[in-house]
Protein backbone atom coordinates (compact mmCIF):
# COMPACT_ATOMS: atom_id res chain seq x y z
CA UNK A 1 0.00 0.00 0.00
CA UNK A 2 2.74 2.18 1.25
CA UNK A 3 4.64 1.31 -2.00
CA UNK A 4 1.57 2.11 -4.48
CA UNK A 5 1.07 5.38 -2.86
CA UNK A 6 5.17 6.51 -2.98
CA UNK A 7 4.69 4.98 -6.58
CA UNK A 8 2.15 7.43 -7.95
CA UNK A 9 3.73 10.18 -6.49
CA UNK A 10 6.93 9.24 -7.76
CA UNK A 11 4.95 8.45 -11.03
CA UNK A 12 2.84 12.46 -10.52
CA UNK A 13 6.51 13.95 -10.10
CA UNK A 14 8.29 12.71 -12.88
CA UNK A 15 5.28 13.74 -15.36
CA UNK A 16 5.13 17.11 -13.54
CA UNK A 17 8.82 17.86 -14.43
CA UNK A 18 8.16 16.93 -18.27
CA UNK A 19 4.82 18.82 -18.07
CA UNK A 20 6.47 21.46 -16.78
CA UNK A 21 9.05 21.47 -19.30
CA UNK A 22 7.20 21.53 -22.20
CA UNK A 23 4.68 24.68 -20.19
CA UNK A 24 7.38 26.37 -20.02
CA UNK A 25 8.22 27.03 -23.84
CA UNK A 26 4.26 26.92 -24.23
CA UNK A 27 3.84 29.62 -22.14
CA UNK A 28 6.30 32.63 -23.76
CA UNK A 29 6.09 31.29 -27.12
CA UNK A 30 2.33 29.37 -27.97
CA UNK A 31 4.80 26.26 -29.21
CA UNK A 32 3.75 22.88 -28.30
CA UNK A 33 7.12 21.24 -28.44
CA UNK A 34 6.69 17.47 -29.13
CA UNK A 35 10.34 17.45 -29.67
CA UNK A 36 10.78 17.62 -25.99
CA UNK A 37 10.83 13.96 -26.13
CA UNK A 38 14.28 14.20 -28.33
CA UNK A 39 15.32 16.72 -25.36
CA UNK A 40 14.42 13.99 -22.71
CA UNK A 41 15.86 10.92 -25.06
CA UNK A 42 19.70 13.29 -25.39
CA UNK A 43 19.99 13.55 -21.96
CA UNK A 44 19.82 9.78 -21.82
CA UNK A 45 22.44 9.07 -24.76
CA UNK A 46 24.40 11.13 -22.73
CA UNK A 47 23.99 9.53 -19.52
CA UNK A 48 25.08 5.86 -20.84
CA UNK A 49 27.45 7.23 -23.27
CA UNK A 50 29.45 9.54 -20.57
CA UNK A 51 28.95 7.10 -17.45
CA UNK A 52 32.28 5.81 -16.94
CA UNK A 53 33.62 9.21 -16.26
CA UNK A 54 31.51 8.91 -13.19
CA UNK A 55 27.76 9.67 -12.06
CA UNK A 56 28.21 13.31 -11.40
CA UNK A 57 30.37 14.83 -14.33
CA UNK A 58 27.83 12.53 -16.41
CA UNK A 59 25.15 14.06 -15.10
CA UNK A 60 25.96 17.34 -15.43
CA UNK A 61 27.63 16.36 -19.22
CA UNK A 62 23.62 15.02 -20.04
CA UNK A 63 22.33 18.53 -18.11
CA UNK A 64 24.60 20.90 -20.19
CA UNK A 65 24.23 18.92 -23.30
CA UNK A 66 20.17 18.70 -23.46
CA UNK A 67 19.90 22.25 -22.17
CA UNK A 68 22.28 22.96 -25.49
CA UNK A 69 20.18 21.35 -27.77
CA UNK A 70 16.93 22.76 -26.46
CA UNK A 71 19.28 26.27 -27.32
CA UNK A 72 20.01 25.13 -30.38
CA UNK A 73 16.33 23.97 -31.17
CA UNK A 74 14.92 27.74 -30.74
CA UNK A 75 18.07 29.14 -32.65
CA UNK A 76 18.18 26.68 -35.47
CA UNK A 77 14.26 26.93 -36.18
CA UNK A 78 12.01 28.25 -34.02
CA UNK A 79 12.99 31.77 -33.96
CA UNK A 80 13.20 31.79 -37.81
CA UNK A 81 9.19 31.39 -37.01
CA UNK A 82 8.23 34.26 -34.67
CA UNK A 83 6.28 35.82 -37.39
CA UNK A 84 4.02 32.29 -37.51
CA UNK A 85 1.31 31.19 -35.85
CA UNK A 86 1.04 28.50 -33.47
CA UNK A 87 -0.15 25.88 -35.67
CA UNK A 88 3.17 26.33 -37.92
CA UNK A 89 5.25 25.74 -34.99
CA UNK A 90 3.64 22.92 -33.87
CA UNK A 91 4.31 21.65 -37.33
CA UNK A 92 7.67 22.86 -37.46
CA UNK A 93 8.18 21.05 -34.04
CA UNK A 94 7.12 17.69 -35.38
CA UNK A 95 9.99 18.41 -37.70
CA UNK A 96 12.36 18.07 -35.41
CA UNK A 97 11.30 15.90 -33.32
CA UNK A 98 11.28 13.23 -36.17
CA UNK A 99 14.95 14.84 -37.81
CA UNK A 100 16.26 13.81 -33.67
CA UNK A 101 14.94 10.40 -33.79
CA UNK A 102 16.57 9.48 -37.22
CA UNK A 103 19.10 11.38 -36.48
CA UNK A 104 19.82 9.51 -33.06
CA UNK A 105 19.05 6.44 -35.11
CA UNK A 106 22.22 7.44 -37.49
CA UNK A 107 24.25 8.22 -34.72
CA UNK A 108 23.76 5.63 -32.00
CA UNK A 109 21.85 2.42 -34.16
CA UNK A 110 18.03 1.90 -33.68
CA UNK A 111 18.87 -0.80 -31.09
CA UNK A 112 18.51 0.36 -27.37
CA UNK A 113 21.69 0.85 -26.03
CA UNK A 114 21.94 -0.18 -22.49
CA UNK A 115 23.74 1.10 -19.52
CA UNK A 116 24.09 0.77 -15.72
CA UNK A 117 23.22 4.10 -14.02
CA UNK A 118 23.17 4.77 -10.27
CA UNK A 119 21.98 1.15 -10.02
CA UNK A 120 21.56 1.91 -6.40
CA UNK A 121 18.32 3.78 -7.20
CA UNK A 122 16.73 0.47 -8.16
CA UNK A 123 17.66 -0.94 -4.65
CA UNK A 124 15.47 -1.07 -1.68
CA UNK A 125 15.06 0.38 2.02
CA UNK A 126 13.28 -2.06 5.07
CA UNK A 127 10.85 -0.76 7.43
CA UNK A 128 10.26 -3.96 9.53
CA UNK A 129 7.63 -5.33 7.88
CA UNK A 130 7.70 -2.92 4.63
CA UNK A 131 9.99 -2.73 1.98
CA UNK A 132 10.02 0.11 -0.22
CA UNK A 133 11.99 0.74 -3.43
CA UNK A 134 14.52 3.20 -3.22
CA UNK A 135 13.66 5.13 -6.63
CA UNK A 136 10.33 6.32 -6.19
CA UNK A 137 12.00 8.29 -2.72
CA UNK A 138 14.72 9.31 -4.64
CA UNK A 139 12.51 10.33 -7.64
CA UNK A 140 10.01 12.30 -5.34
CA UNK A 141 12.76 13.53 -3.85
CA UNK A 142 14.68 15.38 -7.03
CA UNK A 143 10.78 16.59 -8.18
CA UNK A 144 10.21 18.21 -5.10
CA UNK A 145 13.25 20.05 -5.36
CA UNK A 146 13.27 20.66 -8.87
CA UNK A 147 9.72 22.09 -8.43
CA UNK A 148 10.97 24.24 -5.85
CA UNK A 149 13.60 25.04 -8.14
CA UNK A 150 11.55 26.28 -10.60
CA UNK A 151 8.88 27.68 -8.11
CA UNK A 152 11.61 29.86 -6.64
CA UNK A 153 13.22 30.93 -10.16
CA UNK A 154 9.85 31.98 -11.57
CA UNK A 155 8.54 33.33 -8.37
CA UNK A 156 11.06 35.71 -6.89
CA UNK A 157 13.67 36.78 -9.62
CA UNK A 158 13.57 39.44 -12.20
CA UNK A 159 14.24 36.60 -14.78
CA UNK A 160 10.74 34.96 -13.74
CA UNK A 161 8.78 38.11 -13.25
CA UNK A 162 9.29 38.47 -17.21
CA UNK A 163 8.90 34.95 -18.20
CA UNK A 164 5.45 34.88 -15.70
CA UNK A 165 4.69 38.64 -18.02
CA UNK A 166 5.61 37.60 -21.29
CA UNK A 167 3.75 33.74 -20.58
CA UNK A 168 0.15 36.04 -20.22
CA UNK A 169 1.21 38.50 -22.77
CA UNK A 170 4.02 38.88 -24.36
CA UNK A 171 3.21 42.02 -26.92
CA UNK A 172 2.61 44.10 -23.83
CA UNK A 173 6.16 42.45 -21.95
CA UNK A 174 8.39 43.58 -25.09
CA UNK A 175 6.41 46.98 -25.09
CA UNK A 176 8.21 47.60 -21.52
CA UNK A 177 11.17 46.35 -22.68
CA UNK A 178 11.36 42.44 -21.49
CA UNK A 179 13.92 41.57 -24.74
CA UNK A 180 11.78 38.44 -26.38
CA UNK A 181 14.86 36.50 -27.85
CA UNK A 182 16.48 36.32 -23.88
CA UNK A 183 13.02 35.28 -22.44
CA UNK A 184 12.43 32.63 -24.78
CA UNK A 185 15.96 31.42 -24.97
CA UNK A 186 16.15 31.40 -20.76
CA UNK A 187 12.60 29.18 -21.27
CA UNK A 188 14.26 26.59 -23.59
CA UNK A 189 17.31 26.20 -21.75
CA UNK A 190 15.14 25.27 -18.34
CA UNK A 191 12.99 23.37 -20.66
CA UNK A 192 15.88 21.39 -21.30
CA UNK A 193 17.37 20.98 -17.85
CA UNK A 194 14.19 19.56 -16.75
CA UNK A 195 14.21 17.29 -19.46
CA UNK A 196 17.50 16.31 -18.39
CA UNK A 197 15.93 15.33 -15.19
CA UNK A 198 13.62 13.42 -16.28
CA UNK A 199 15.37 10.84 -18.67
CA UNK A 200 18.15 10.59 -15.61
CA UNK A 201 15.31 9.01 -13.80
CA UNK A 202 14.12 6.95 -16.50
CA UNK A 203 17.25 5.76 -17.54
CA UNK A 204 17.70 4.23 -13.99
CA UNK A 205 14.50 2.87 -13.94
CA UNK A 206 15.22 1.51 -17.96
CA UNK A 207 18.50 0.47 -18.08
CA UNK A 208 18.39 1.53 -21.55
CA UNK A 209 17.60 3.95 -24.42
CA UNK A 210 16.74 3.96 -28.20
CA UNK A 211 15.71 6.59 -30.50
CA UNK A 212 11.90 6.66 -29.22
CA UNK A 213 13.03 7.38 -25.68
CA UNK A 214 11.25 10.14 -24.79
CA UNK A 215 7.97 9.76 -26.88
CA UNK A 216 5.57 8.18 -24.66
CA UNK A 217 6.05 10.43 -21.56
CA UNK A 218 5.86 13.76 -23.55
CA UNK A 219 2.60 12.69 -25.76
CA UNK A 220 1.11 11.90 -21.61
CA UNK A 221 2.94 15.16 -20.25
CA UNK A 222 1.42 16.73 -23.08
CA UNK A 223 -2.03 15.75 -22.00
CA UNK A 224 -0.85 16.53 -18.44
CA UNK A 225 -0.45 19.88 -19.85
CA UNK A 226 -3.80 19.84 -21.54
CA UNK A 227 -5.15 19.01 -18.48
CA UNK A 228 -3.88 21.22 -16.06
CA UNK A 229 -4.47 24.69 -18.16
CA UNK A 230 -2.69 25.90 -21.23
CA UNK A 231 -1.02 29.65 -20.53
CA UNK A 232 -0.62 28.58 -16.17
CA UNK A 233 2.99 26.96 -14.86
CA UNK A 234 0.97 25.57 -12.00
CA UNK A 235 -1.38 24.06 -14.17
CA UNK A 236 1.53 22.56 -16.28
CA UNK A 237 3.09 20.60 -13.14
CA UNK A 238 -0.48 19.97 -11.56
CA UNK A 239 -1.67 18.54 -14.59
CA UNK A 240 1.43 16.47 -15.38
CA UNK A 241 1.24 14.79 -11.68
CA UNK A 242 -2.13 13.95 -12.19
CA UNK A 243 -1.67 11.83 -15.09
CA UNK A 244 1.49 10.51 -13.61
CA UNK A 245 -0.07 9.58 -10.29
CA UNK A 246 -3.17 7.86 -12.49
CA UNK A 247 -1.31 6.01 -14.36
CA UNK A 248 0.76 4.55 -11.69
CA UNK A 249 -2.50 4.02 -9.64
CA UNK A 250 -4.26 2.47 -12.69
CA UNK A 251 -1.27 0.39 -13.07
CA UNK A 252 -2.06 -1.06 -9.19
CA UNK A 253 -5.58 -1.58 -8.87
CA UNK A 254 -5.85 -3.05 -12.53
CA UNK A 255 -3.87 -6.06 -12.17
CA UNK A 256 -3.96 -8.38 -14.82
CA UNK A 257 -5.88 -5.71 -16.48
CA UNK A 258 -3.05 -3.85 -16.34
CA UNK A 259 -3.33 -3.23 -20.59
CA UNK A 260 -6.80 -1.32 -19.86
CA UNK A 261 -4.95 1.07 -18.17
CA UNK A 262 -4.42 3.97 -20.90
CA UNK A 263 -8.01 3.35 -21.85
CA UNK A 264 -8.89 4.40 -18.31
CA UNK A 265 -6.60 7.69 -18.33
CA UNK A 266 -7.91 9.03 -21.38
CA UNK A 267 -11.67 8.35 -19.95
CA UNK A 268 -10.41 10.20 -16.98
CA UNK A 269 -9.15 12.52 -19.36
CA UNK A 270 -12.18 13.18 -21.30
CA UNK A 271 -14.62 13.36 -17.90
CA UNK A 272 -12.01 16.26 -16.67
CA UNK A 273 -11.97 18.28 -20.09
CA UNK A 274 -15.94 17.96 -20.07
CA UNK A 275 -16.22 19.26 -16.50
CA UNK A 276 -13.49 22.12 -16.88
CA UNK A 277 -12.89 22.52 -20.76
CA UNK A 278 -9.79 25.15 -20.03
CA UNK A 279 -8.13 23.11 -17.31
CA UNK A 280 -8.08 22.65 -13.57
CA UNK A 281 -6.21 25.67 -13.14
CA UNK A 282 -7.65 27.99 -16.32
CA UNK A 283 -5.04 31.14 -16.74
CA UNK A 284 -7.11 34.11 -16.84
CA UNK A 285 -4.96 36.20 -18.13
CA UNK A 286 -3.86 33.81 -20.67
CA UNK A 287 -4.52 35.47 -24.48
CA UNK A 288 -4.62 33.94 -27.36
CA UNK A 289 -2.33 34.80 -29.92
CA UNK A 290 -2.79 35.16 -33.07
CA UNK B 1 15.76 69.57 -33.26
CA UNK B 2 12.42 67.61 -32.89
CA UNK B 3 12.01 64.85 -30.17
CA UNK B 4 9.77 62.93 -32.39
CA UNK B 5 9.81 63.67 -36.40
CA UNK B 6 7.83 61.36 -38.49
CA UNK B 7 7.47 61.40 -41.96
CA UNK B 8 5.40 59.67 -44.74
CA UNK B 9 4.74 56.31 -41.98
CA UNK B 10 2.70 53.27 -43.45
CA UNK B 11 2.06 50.44 -41.78
CA UNK B 12 -0.15 47.60 -41.60
CA UNK B 13 -1.08 43.97 -40.54
CA UNK B 14 0.35 41.48 -42.84
CA UNK B 15 -1.52 42.63 -46.40
CA UNK B 16 -3.67 44.84 -44.71
CA UNK B 17 -2.38 48.28 -44.74
CA UNK B 18 -4.23 50.82 -42.13
CA UNK B 19 -1.86 53.50 -41.73
CA UNK B 20 -1.30 55.33 -45.20
CA UNK B 21 0.43 59.01 -44.13
CA UNK B 22 1.78 59.01 -40.60
CA UNK B 23 3.25 62.51 -39.68
CA UNK B 24 4.42 64.14 -36.80
CA UNK B 25 6.54 66.51 -34.67
CA UNK B 26 6.56 66.08 -30.77
CA UNK B 27 9.09 69.33 -29.32
CA UNK B 28 10.63 68.15 -26.10
CA UNK B 29 8.24 68.62 -22.90
CA UNK B 30 5.10 68.96 -25.11
CA UNK B 31 1.41 67.47 -25.02
CA UNK B 32 0.41 66.55 -28.83
CA UNK B 33 -3.14 64.57 -29.47
CA UNK B 34 -4.69 62.57 -31.86
CA UNK B 35 -8.00 62.43 -32.67
CA UNK B 36 -9.94 60.49 -35.32
CA UNK B 37 -13.39 57.74 -35.47
CA UNK B 38 -12.81 54.27 -35.34
CA UNK B 39 -10.87 52.80 -37.61
CA UNK B 40 -8.86 55.57 -38.86
CA UNK B 41 -5.30 54.44 -37.86
CA UNK B 42 -4.31 56.12 -34.54
CA UNK B 43 -3.51 53.27 -32.64
CA UNK B 44 -1.58 51.42 -35.88
CA UNK B 45 0.05 55.12 -35.88
CA UNK B 46 1.53 54.64 -32.20
CA UNK B 47 2.13 50.50 -32.29
CA UNK B 48 4.21 51.94 -35.02
CA UNK B 49 6.20 54.23 -33.31
CA UNK B 50 6.78 52.32 -30.28
CA UNK B 51 7.84 49.10 -32.82
CA UNK B 52 5.20 46.35 -32.15
CA UNK B 53 3.40 47.31 -35.32
CA UNK B 54 6.60 47.03 -38.13
CA UNK B 55 6.18 49.87 -40.58
CA UNK B 56 6.41 49.23 -44.28
CA UNK B 57 7.65 52.46 -45.18
CA UNK B 58 8.50 56.39 -44.06
CA UNK B 59 10.93 57.50 -41.74
CA UNK B 60 10.49 57.99 -37.73
CA UNK B 61 13.20 59.86 -35.87
CA UNK B 62 13.86 60.48 -32.64
CA UNK B 63 16.04 62.66 -30.74
CA UNK B 64 17.71 62.75 -34.26
CA UNK B 65 18.62 59.14 -34.64
CA UNK B 66 16.24 56.45 -37.01
CA UNK B 67 14.36 54.03 -35.16
CA UNK B 68 12.45 52.92 -38.07
CA UNK B 69 12.61 48.97 -37.66
CA UNK B 70 13.52 48.85 -34.16
CA UNK B 71 12.39 45.68 -31.85
CA UNK B 72 9.94 47.81 -29.26
CA UNK B 73 12.12 46.07 -26.35
CA UNK B 74 15.39 48.48 -27.70
CA UNK B 75 12.64 51.02 -28.73
CA UNK B 76 11.67 51.60 -24.93
CA UNK B 77 15.43 51.78 -24.12
CA UNK B 78 15.46 54.91 -26.29
CA UNK B 79 13.08 56.73 -23.96
CA UNK B 80 9.77 56.23 -26.29
CA UNK B 81 7.11 54.17 -24.08
CA UNK B 82 3.54 53.43 -24.88
CA UNK B 83 0.49 52.82 -22.86
CA UNK B 84 -1.73 50.44 -25.25
CA UNK B 85 -5.11 50.51 -25.16
CA UNK B 86 -7.35 48.65 -23.06
CA UNK B 87 -4.51 49.02 -20.45
CA UNK B 88 -3.02 45.95 -20.72
CA UNK B 89 -1.75 45.55 -16.94
CA UNK B 90 -1.45 41.96 -16.06
CA UNK B 91 -4.06 41.29 -14.17
CA UNK B 92 -2.87 37.88 -12.58
CA UNK B 93 0.80 39.92 -10.61
CA UNK B 94 0.85 42.69 -8.19
CA UNK B 95 0.88 45.68 -8.20
CA UNK B 96 4.39 45.87 -7.25
CA UNK B 97 5.54 43.43 -10.16
CA UNK B 98 3.39 45.44 -12.97
CA UNK B 99 5.77 48.02 -11.35
CA UNK B 100 8.85 46.39 -11.64
CA UNK B 101 8.37 44.97 -15.02
CA UNK B 102 8.37 48.67 -15.98
CA UNK B 103 12.05 49.05 -14.73
CA UNK B 104 12.79 46.70 -17.31
CA UNK B 105 12.69 49.42 -20.22
CA UNK B 106 15.38 51.86 -18.10
CA UNK B 107 18.86 52.43 -19.49
CA UNK B 108 20.01 53.07 -16.13
CA UNK B 109 19.34 50.44 -13.88
CA UNK B 110 20.80 53.15 -10.75
CA UNK B 111 17.99 55.09 -10.26
CA UNK B 112 15.30 52.31 -10.31
CA UNK B 113 14.53 53.19 -6.90
CA UNK B 114 13.99 56.91 -7.46
CA UNK B 115 11.69 56.32 -10.15
CA UNK B 116 9.39 54.39 -7.93
CA UNK B 117 9.07 56.72 -5.30
CA UNK B 118 8.91 59.96 -7.93
CA UNK B 119 5.86 57.51 -9.56
CA UNK B 120 4.42 56.13 -6.62
CA UNK B 121 4.46 60.16 -4.99
CA UNK B 122 2.61 60.64 -8.76
CA UNK B 123 -0.23 58.20 -7.80
CA UNK B 124 -0.66 57.71 -4.18
CA UNK B 125 -3.30 54.90 -4.52
CA UNK B 126 -0.88 52.77 -6.03
CA UNK B 127 0.97 52.33 -2.85
CA UNK B 128 -1.76 51.14 -0.41
CA UNK B 129 -2.59 48.52 -3.27
CA UNK B 130 1.24 47.52 -3.88
CA UNK B 131 0.88 43.80 -2.71
CA UNK B 132 -2.61 43.42 -4.26
CA UNK B 133 -3.13 41.41 -7.75
CA UNK B 134 -3.43 44.28 -10.00
CA UNK B 135 -6.73 42.47 -11.46
CA UNK B 136 -8.77 43.40 -8.51
CA UNK B 137 -7.82 47.37 -8.76
CA UNK B 138 -10.60 49.35 -10.35
CA UNK B 139 -10.89 50.47 -14.46
CA UNK B 140 -9.14 54.02 -13.49
CA UNK B 141 -6.64 52.56 -10.64
CA UNK B 142 -5.74 50.10 -13.64
CA UNK B 143 -5.23 53.15 -16.05
CA UNK B 144 -3.38 54.60 -13.27
CA UNK B 145 -0.84 51.75 -12.77
CA UNK B 146 -0.30 51.37 -16.33
CA UNK B 147 0.42 55.06 -16.96
CA UNK B 148 3.04 54.48 -13.64
CA UNK B 149 4.67 51.45 -15.15
CA UNK B 150 5.57 53.02 -18.26
CA UNK B 151 7.12 56.11 -16.92
CA UNK B 152 9.21 54.59 -14.36
CA UNK B 153 11.24 53.81 -17.10
CA UNK B 154 11.66 57.18 -17.46
CA UNK B 155 10.90 58.36 -21.22
CA UNK B 156 11.01 61.49 -22.92
CA UNK B 157 8.26 61.08 -24.87
CA UNK B 158 5.25 58.64 -22.93
CA UNK B 159 2.31 57.32 -25.79
CA UNK B 160 -0.89 56.76 -24.52
CA UNK B 161 -3.81 55.22 -26.45
CA UNK B 162 -7.16 56.24 -25.26
CA UNK B 163 -6.90 56.21 -21.64
CA UNK B 164 -10.31 57.28 -21.17
CA UNK B 165 -11.72 53.93 -22.75
CA UNK B 166 -13.86 52.43 -20.02
CA UNK B 167 -13.69 55.26 -16.86
CA UNK B 168 -16.17 57.24 -15.51
CA UNK B 169 -15.88 61.11 -16.39
CA UNK B 170 -14.65 62.24 -12.77
CA UNK B 171 -12.23 59.33 -13.17
CA UNK B 172 -10.84 60.94 -16.50
CA UNK B 173 -10.71 64.30 -14.93
CA UNK B 174 -8.10 62.67 -12.98
CA UNK B 175 -6.60 60.76 -15.49
CA UNK B 176 -5.71 63.81 -17.75
CA UNK B 177 -5.17 65.73 -14.69
CA UNK B 178 -2.33 63.62 -13.87
CA UNK B 179 -1.27 63.96 -17.50
CA UNK B 180 -0.63 67.80 -17.14
CA UNK B 181 1.13 66.83 -14.62
CA UNK B 182 3.71 64.55 -15.91
CA UNK B 183 3.84 67.34 -18.76
CA UNK B 184 4.96 69.76 -16.25
CA UNK B 185 7.56 67.70 -15.61
CA UNK B 186 9.43 67.66 -18.64
CA UNK B 187 7.73 64.58 -20.63
CA UNK B 188 6.63 65.16 -24.11
CA UNK B 189 3.10 63.35 -24.45
CA UNK B 190 1.28 62.08 -27.61
CA UNK B 191 -2.40 60.88 -26.55
CA UNK B 192 -4.70 58.73 -28.63
CA UNK B 193 -8.20 60.33 -27.99
CA UNK B 194 -12.12 59.29 -29.11
CA UNK B 195 -12.86 62.03 -26.87
CA UNK B 196 -11.90 64.93 -28.96
CA UNK B 197 -12.88 67.94 -26.98
CA UNK B 198 -11.33 66.32 -23.70
CA UNK B 199 -8.12 65.99 -25.44
CA UNK B 200 -8.19 69.04 -27.33
CA UNK B 201 -8.50 71.46 -24.05
CA UNK B 202 -5.17 70.38 -22.79
CA UNK B 203 -2.86 69.86 -25.55
CA UNK B 204 -1.09 72.53 -27.76
CA UNK B 205 -1.53 70.81 -30.97
CA UNK B 206 -4.02 67.68 -32.20
CA UNK B 207 -4.10 65.96 -35.41
CA UNK B 208 -6.83 64.48 -36.88
CA UNK B 209 -6.79 61.19 -38.60
CA UNK B 210 -9.41 59.36 -41.00
CA UNK B 211 -8.63 56.71 -43.00
CA UNK B 212 -5.24 56.29 -42.25
CA UNK B 213 -4.32 59.97 -43.20
CA UNK B 214 -3.52 62.60 -40.69
CA UNK B 215 -6.01 64.91 -42.27
CA UNK B 216 -5.47 68.17 -40.35
CA UNK B 217 -3.86 69.68 -37.19
CA UNK B 218 -5.77 71.53 -35.11
CA UNK B 219 -4.84 74.53 -32.67
CA UNK B 220 -5.70 74.85 -28.90
CA UNK B 221 -8.26 78.05 -30.23
CA UNK B 222 -9.47 75.38 -33.54
CA UNK B 223 -11.06 73.42 -30.82
CA UNK B 224 -13.11 75.77 -29.59
CA UNK B 225 -15.06 75.99 -33.14
CA UNK B 226 -17.47 73.51 -33.40
CA UNK B 227 -17.15 73.45 -37.42
CA UNK B 228 -13.47 73.58 -37.74
CA UNK B 229 -13.65 70.39 -35.45
CA UNK B 230 -16.40 68.63 -37.16
CA UNK B 231 -15.04 68.99 -40.77
CA UNK B 232 -11.70 68.03 -39.63
CA UNK B 233 -13.47 65.01 -37.82
CA UNK B 234 -15.80 63.97 -41.05
CA UNK B 235 -14.00 65.71 -43.75
CA UNK B 236 -16.25 67.62 -44.85
CA UNK B 237 -14.87 70.74 -46.59
CA UNK B 238 -11.18 71.34 -47.03
CA UNK B 239 -9.58 69.83 -44.71
CA UNK B 240 -6.59 69.38 -46.34
CA UNK B 241 -3.16 70.54 -45.19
Amino acid sequence: MIQTILDALSYGGLYGLAALGIGLVFGVMRLVNFAHGELIAIGAYLMIITIDLGLPLSIIIAVAGTAALALLMELSVFKRLRLAGPSVLLIASFGVSIFLQRSYEIIFGALPRSGQIAQWMSGVIEFGETTITRGSILTIILALALLAGMRFLVENTTLGLQIRAASSDFQTARLLGVRSNYVIGAAFVFSGVLAAAVAFVLVTQRGSVDPLFGVNITILALVGTVIGGLGSLQGAALGGFAVGATISLLNSFLGNYRVYTYTWLFILVIIVLLIRPSGLISNKAFKERA
Amino acid sequence: MSLLSVRDLQAGYGKVQVLFNGHIEVEPGELVGIVGPNGAGKSTFLGALAGSVRPSSGSIEFQGTSIQGKKPEDIVRLGLALVPEGRAIFTDLTVNENLLLGLTGRRDKSGSAKALAEVTELFPVLTSHRGHQAGLLSGGQQQQLAIARALVSEPKLLMLDEPSLGLSPTVIQDVFGVLNKIKDLGTAIIVVEQRAHLIMSIASRTLVMREGQVRATLSRADAKDETKLAAAYFGTGEDRE
